[in-house]
């Protein structure tokens, strides 16, 4: 008997210890004190309600899942498929409209692949005047990490080549931050498998699998998030498949040397200079047609904003981002070879003591699936400038070319109904996608997309009926720049 | 002071000079005017015509000006040079009125002598002596965006004001290879006539001179001529970089006439005056230099405006097909190997899709690669390569 009361009383304890530690973070915290006080069990558990099993069945040699009902795991109003710069610019500007919110993401955190995918450049901003063109809730992101020591480098150069640089970890605490104030549902390692359709064909939520097993989320209206259009392929809405290349980057500590060197500074402009190395080697000759890689002694990457660490990029050969068994290959390789690269850079003068702080983990998949929509932007129209009346936001200057308009028909399939597309799964020619799928323009299109998904609860309309002036105003409230 | 004669002599330089200034501002919106003004020379018509093996409409303008020449000595320099206008000007008002320029050998048929022969094998020495080209080189004044190019432009017609200032009319009369071309064209003129005529005239120049001289000149200027050949064919792949049409490059900074038509005419502003950089033989003469722009598909404004074939007139297609040089990459400066930045910049401002990335299986790295047979050296890469100071894409002579 006192047994059993010293453990209630110390469960107590913990719980109460917990409150003081979850501190501001009152939803979740109160979460777990009510379980607490429910008091988890540790060892065996009592049986649950009886659950219908339906494994799949060998049926003359084919696997077959049979027919099943699957649990709601929530309804909502909007359901965010993603939880990357797209999915989380949609989710926390809907959840604005005061609708209710749902965001699933596939791994333990938030940011995708600006923060597990370790792409920490946050490019292109600016236009050619370097005047900020992409602002809204991604700028709000960025405030946020200016105020975190260690949080973001380089910001407000308005130089194309000088882009500010994140830590992904702040990152992920910003966005953590963020979901948790917003009051929307999270769903963290749950992964989109399947679309729910209803007798009209319109999409009326989406199918998960995670710990819990699979299970549906039913929404009013679905933003596809998921970069690789996975909600949109599963409904059967027009996309083209394309491949680009894939990488994993990486993160290297204790390095106090760069591959460019940043050397002056005049007023907002930076100048890169390259500190050693094959100046005067390559001046005596020519390069050679054939171009040989000449930068083989080791990579040591460019600065983040935690000290004495560097990130490196990786372009990678081209592949199916789509294929399991080759992603897997491939992310083996690329963690070798990266590995391969820390033992040659450790022969570099300051990066003797170097060592792999972190592989990605998320690979670096650019472009998978490119959604047929009302409108498919093209590289032309980006390039001469056009301008449409349902922009939604901007995309900044990148090389010979200048800032463009994105319209809201890029996110909206031809067909289907009740779903819009966000981030680098939008309907684009491939070369353009090649610039759409870019952190920053996530964040436009995502945060487009959120908004039009509040209005159409709001204003009982499909994706394709909402008003776009309304659509236009609410995104200039929320700080989007639309020109 | 002015006889009966001078005043409409000046009517009709000032109408010329007028008018050729018109041609070179330009006022008219038509492309190829600026041209025309250095290819009525008759000196320069007859060199480049013979030295590319055509004859463009204003050459053949220059040519029957150069048979009118042959009856009425140095008509054009009486009536239709601008540069000779101004010249006398300058001389009228200056300083030292004295005449012991008419001391000075008559350098000028030497000069058009040498430049004759060396236009036989394609390289027209002193060509750039034309002074309908140094008076179309001053209208770089009005486009200069840098004060070096600015003194480049005015410096050849200062130099010849200075000379007239100082020495009366030394240039018209003495060096001037359009007038000793036209000296020439009169003396072959009068002989002709002293054979029909059986009396023997006053030649301004005796048949003796014509023939030793000739002989010498000749052999200089073909001597010349093929020394800067190879000076230009041993520079290989250091020889700069030359505009869209232009012709290889032993025969290039020969041919050109230095009269700025091409750094005017394009739009980008790359085409700059060579200060040196590849030897004598070429000081002046057009080069490309990529810095802020390229060369623009779809333009061919330098190659319409060459008065003397040293960039030949192309349609779009031809001229985008020209090889001003080649991209190549230097992976040791490349953002891309380098992992920086997820950067292929050049990939995506190439016009002709030239450029891609390739991805090295066995070293494990990716890097930017150029197919040489799409690459027309237009420096499109090169402009928007980050690298700052020392680009990782960069346009060189093609050596094949």
């Amino acid at each position: 008997m006192s047994k059993e009361l010293t453990r209630r009383e110390l469960i107590r304890s913990i719980a109460a210890g917990g409150l003081v530690v979850a501190g501001t973070m009152t939803p979740l915290s109160s979460i777990l004190a009510e379980q607490a006080e429910q008091g988890a069990i540790r060892g065996p558990q009592p049986p649950g309600p009886p659950e219908t099993r339906t494994p799949a069945k060998i049926i003359s040699g084919k696997v077959i899942q049979p027919q099943r009902e699957l649990s709601i795991l929530k309804k909502t109003g909007v359901l965010v498929v993603g939880g990357g710069p797209a999915g989380t610019a949609a989710a926390l500007s809907a959840r604005r409209l005061g609708v209710d919110v749902t965001i699933v993401e596939r791994y333990g955190y938030f940011g995708g692949l600006a923060t597990g995918g370790l792409v920490l450049a946050i490019f292109p901003i600016y236009d050619r005047h370097g005047n900020q063109v992409i602002l809204g809730v991604g700028e709000e992101m960025m405030k946020r990490l200016d105020k975190l020591k260690f949080g973001i480098i380089e910001r407000n150069k308005g130089s194309e080549n000088i882009y500010p640089t994140v830590d992904a970890e702040a990152f992920k605490y910003v966005l953590a931050d963020m979901v948790l104030e917003s009051g929307m549902t999270a769903y963290l390692d749950c992964w989109g498998v399947d679309a729910i359709l209803d007798n009209q064909g319109a999409v009326r939520g989406a199918v998960f699998e995670s710990k819990s097993g699979r299970q549906a989320i039913v929404a009013e209206v679905v933003v596809d998030a998921s970069g690789d259009g996975d909600i949109y392929a599963a409904a059967g809405a027009a996309f083209v498949k394309v491949k680009d290349n894939i990488g994993l980057d990486s993160r290297i500590g204790n390095v106090d040397i760069e591959d460019l060197v940043v050397v002056t500074e005049s007023g907002n402009q930076r100048k890169m200079e390259f500190k050693s190395g094959g100046r005067d080697k390559v001046q005596g000759g020519r390069p050679t047609r054939g171009a040989p890689v000449t930068a083989l002694e080791g990579v040591v990457g460019s600065p983040t904003p935690a000290p004495h660490v560097n990130w490196m990029n990786m372009k990678g050969p081209i592949a199916d981002g789509l294929d399991v068994a080759e992603l897997s290959m491939l992310e083996l390789k690329h963690r070798k070879a990266l590995w391969a690269n820390l033992e040659r850079a450790q022969k570099k003068p300051g990066a003797e003591q170097a060592f792999l702080l972190e592989t990605a983990p998320q690979m670096g998949v650019r472009l998978t699936r490119l959604l047929g929509g009302t409108k498919r932007l093209t590289l032309q129209e980006a390039k001469s400038g056009a301008k449409f009346k349902d922009v939604i936001g901007y995309g900044g200057t990148y090389g010979l070319a200048p800032e463009f308009q994105i319209p809201y028909g890029c996110l909206v399939p031809s067909k289907l109904e009740n779903l819009l597309a966000a981030g680098r799964c939008v309907s684009s020619e491939f070369e353009l996608a090649d610039t759409l799928r870019l952190i920053p323009i996530c964040w436009v299109t995502g945060q487009a997309a959120g908004v039009a998904a509040a209005l159409c609860i709001q204003d009982k309309c499909k994706p394709r009926e909402v008003s776009v002036g309304k659509l236009q105003n609410i995104l200039r409230q929320q700080g989007a720049y639309l020109g | 002071m002015m006889s009966g004669k001078r005043l409409p002599r000046l009517i009709i330089q000032v109408i010329c000079f007028a008018w050729a200034s018109a041609l070179l501002w330009p006022v008219a919106s038509w492309k190829s005017a600026p041209k025309l003004v250095p290819q009525v020379s008759p000196f320069a018509a007859i060199c480049s015509s013979i030295a590319v093996h055509a004859i463009s409409i204003g050459g053949g303008i220059g040519l029957v000006f150069a048979c009118a020449a042959i009856v009425k000595r140095r008509w054009f320099c009486r009536y239709a040079c601008p540069t000779g206008l101004l010249l006398e000007g300058f001389a009228a008002i200056g300083f030292r009125k004295s005449s012991w320029w008419r001391r000075c050998p008559a350098i000028g048929r030497y000069a058009a002598l040498v430049t004759l022969a060396g236009a036989v094998i394609g390289y027209p020495v002193l060509l750039w002596m034309d002074p309908l080209s140094i008076f179309s080189s001053t209208f770089g004044l009005r486009s200069a965006d840098t004060a070096v190019a600015g003194i480049l432009a005015g410096l050849g017609l200062a130099i010849l004001a200075l000379l007239s200032l100082t020495s009366g009319q030394i240039w018209c009369a003495r060096i001037c290879p359009l007038g000793g071309s036209q000296d020439l064209l009169a003396a072959a003129g009068s002989l002709w006539k002293s054979k029909t005529d059986a009396v023997a005239t006053a030649a301004p120049v005796s048949i003796g001179f014509l023939a030793r001289r000739s002989f010498l000149m000749g052999a200089a200027g073909i001597g010349i001529g093929f020394w800067c050949e190879r000076l230009g064919a041993a520079r290989g792949e250091h020889a700069p970089l030359r505009p869209p049409g232009a012709v290889d490059e032993k025969h290039f900074t020969g041919l050109c006439i230095r009269c700025g038509n091409c750094v005017r005419a394009c739009p980008s502003k790359i085409i700059h005056a060579d200060m040196g950089q590849a030897g004598i033989a070429g000081l002046l003469a057009p080069t490309i230099r990529y810095e802020k722009k390229y060369c623009l598909e779809d333009c061919r404004a330098c190659t319409q405006v060459c008065p003397s074939g040293a960039i030949r007139e192309m349609n779009l297609k031809q001229k985008r097909r020209y090889v001003i040089g080649e991209a190549l990459v230097d992976g040791s400066h490349c953002l891309v190997p380098l992992g920086r930045k997820d950067c292929d910049l050049c990939v995506r401002a190439c016009p002709f899709d030239a450029v891609h990335i390739r991805w090295d299986e066995e070293r494990y790295v990716a890097y930017p690669v150029v197919s040489t047979g799409k690459c027309n050296g237009c420096g499109a890469c090169e402009v928007v390569c980050p690298t700052d100071d020392f680009k990782a894409i960069r346009v060189w002579k093609r050596i094949d």
